[in-house]
């Protein structure tokens, strides 16, 4: 991908894990040998980073492959924190009804539902994904994206009373240390090459749509509610913290309504409206936004933050089977160039096709011919705008 | 007196080779009529809508939701039903499983019910069921066998669990009174 080049088509992260490799999570689970683990996880890295090419993906992912989750995996990255399922959490929740409600609308056992929650004083290891982009970077000469759980839902997420409050009073107290780690990743990965740091922040759309809903919730341990805008404001606050002083590499968030499910109506929705200016407070250069989705509304809202930040624009829905055509995507993109700098614009699913290892949301071969329209969508517009973006 | 070897091996929490050995003792006469019952509850009133049942050298509180002016303390006599067939059918399901050399990694029954008539127990009504019109349970299983045989076990678990069965039956309540 040239510097210039219009359009950039990436993922959002995830790639559908195959059969043998959650075979091979199982059984790391179970007892198996981390090496065994990593050898299986090396080839499907190799097949997605190369399905991802062959679709015509500038900005790959290694597609979370050696991770069970968006935000689990950190639990192996980290000491201090112990992988819990909702079914041991429950003694702990204060809004257990809540929870209880929840649990039954997405008709899925507590068990299965598994957060990360501080219990000890947090403790580096050897990063939390410069091992992936080390592996990756063998396998790709392409621009790498890399997906990390942003400081908001790190903390909040994994912060519970009664489990770690004896080591952090606040999540406050909890964020800072989970600031200083990532901070330290971030410089880690950008002496790698690594090109776009991509931090998730799906609780988001919990704290704001999630208010007057017991529909569902994205994390297994969001902690009780808190006032909406404290939350978002603390979220900018750390994210700004993270990304303080930081340049040489392009930092995105991440916000979604949920991707665990292919029922619409499970999921969260609302326009991004009420969260933009918190989302445009943040100090990163991209919004990678889910937009294929009816739920995530109009792109009318950014308007008013004309050519304020780049957006991912989600032009594909990883959770249906349709390939969306080229025109439409087209079309949708063209909507937003009427009032958006084109050269602002990137082109992505709306979320991952696989965010949760066991709960694929589509096969790797949808993925692929969708991620391929993308690009056949991207080769269309850039026909159409290159040498007209510079002068708008 | 010696004490018989128990065996070190374990499944799902249990022993299988003395759980085999106190299921096949059940063939005894003198054995099944202890294990037959009678099973006891005493039940005592708190205040309010707070009771306390003890059963054996355990007790177990019961209130209702405070929307009904009431402290909600514990859980409902009526939502303490539903866990107790949830219970008694986990109980069923890993003595089956366990029978049959099956490990259970995790497992979790959700059940509910509606009121057929709640106007009847509020003294508004003198017609109807005040019972729950039906429960509807379901199991959640992750486990080490096959989809058929889990079926099979859940089945097993239905079919056999004594509480689940005297709810199906619509077992015969006789009530007696004594003033004191």
């Amino acid at each position: 991908m040239s510097e210039k080049q219009l359009f950039p088509v990436t993922v959002v992260g995830s790639w559908p894990r195959p059969a043998y490799l959650i075979q091979a999570l199982r059984k790391r689970q179970s007892g198996g040998t981390e090496q065994e683990f990593q050898a299986v996880a090396d080839r499907a890295v190799i097949e997605c980073l190369n399905a991802q090419e062959q679709a015509g993906v500038d900005i790959p992912t290694d597609g979370e492959q050696r991770r069970d989750n968006f935000y689990s995996f950190v639990v192996e990255k980290l000491g201090g924190m112990r992988l819990m399922k909702v079914s041991e959490l429950m003694d702990f929740m204060k809004d257990r009804a809540r929870y209880e409600e929840v649990l039954r609308a997405l008709d899925v056992p507590a068990f299965a539902i598994k957060s990360p929650i501080v219990v000890e004083r947090l403790t580096e290891k050897n990063g939390l994904a410069q091992d992936e982009v080390d592996f990756a970077k063998k396998h790709t000469s392409r621009p790498l994206k890399v997906p990390l759980p942003g400081p908001y839902m790190l903390t909040r997420s994994s912060w519970f009373e009664g489990l770690s409050n004896k080591v952090y009073p606040q999540p406050e107290d909890l964020a800072k240390d989970v600031v200083r780690i990532l901070r330290k990743e971030v410089l880690a990965l950008k002496a790698k090459g690594v090109e776009f740091i991509q931090f998730d922040e799906p609780i988001l759309s919990q704290i704001v749509y999630g208010a007057e809903s017991t529909e569902t919730f994205m994390c297994a341990a969001l902690p009780n509610r808190r006032d909406p805008t404290d939350e978002l404001e603390l979220a900018v606050r750390l994210m700004n913290e993270t990304v303080e002083g930081m340049d040489g590499v392009r930092f995105g968030v991440h916000v979604c309504r949920g991707n665990w499910s292919r029922r619409e109506e499970v999921l969260l929705k609302g326009n991004y409206g009420p969260m933009l200016p918190y989302l445009m407070d943040m100090n990163i250069h991209q919004l990678v936004l889910e937009f294929a989705t009816p739920r995530a509304g109009e792109l009318e809202v950014f308007k008013e933050y004309k050519n304020d930040k780049e957006i991912g624009l989600g032009v594909v829905n990883p959770r249906t089977d349709e390939i969306e055509p080229p025109a439409q995507i087209v079309a949708r993109v063209k909507e937003l160039a009427k009032f958006y700098d084109p050269e602002k614009i990137f082109l992505n699913p709306d979320c991952g096709f696989g965010t949760f290892a066991e709960r694929n949301v589509n096969t790797a071969e949808i993925a692929t011919k969708k991620m391929a329209t993308i690009a056949e969508a991207a080769r269309q517009l850039r026909k159409e705008f290159q040498g007209k973006a510079a002068g708008q | 007196m010696t004490e018989p070897k128990m065996s070190e091996e374990t499944l799902n929490g249990l022993h299988p080779e003395k759980l085999k050995g106190i299921l096949e003792s059940l063939k005894q006469p003198d054995v099944l009529a202890g294990v037959s019952g009678p099973w006891k509850s005493r039940v005592v009133w708190q205040g309010g809508f707070h009771a306390k049942a003890y059963m054996r050298t355990h007790a177990v509180e019961m209130d209702e939701p405070a929307g009904l002016d009431a402290c909600d303390l514990a859980a409902s006599a009526h939502e303490q039903l539903l866990s107790a067939m949830g219970a008694c059918m986990t109980v069923g399901f890993v003595l089956n499983a366990t029978k049959r050399g099956v490990k259970i990694h995790d497992m979790e029954i959700t059940l509910e019910g509606n009121f057929d008539n709640i106007l009847k127990w509020a003294g508004l009504d003198d017609s109807g069921n005040p019972g729950y019109r039906g429960v509807k349970a379901k199991l959640f299983v992750r486990a080490d066998a096959d989809e058929a045989t889990l079926k099979e076990l859940w089945k097993l678990a239905v079919e056999g669990s004594p509480v689940t069965q005297s709810v199906i039956r619509g077992t015969p309540v006789t009530t007696e009174f004594q003033m004191v």
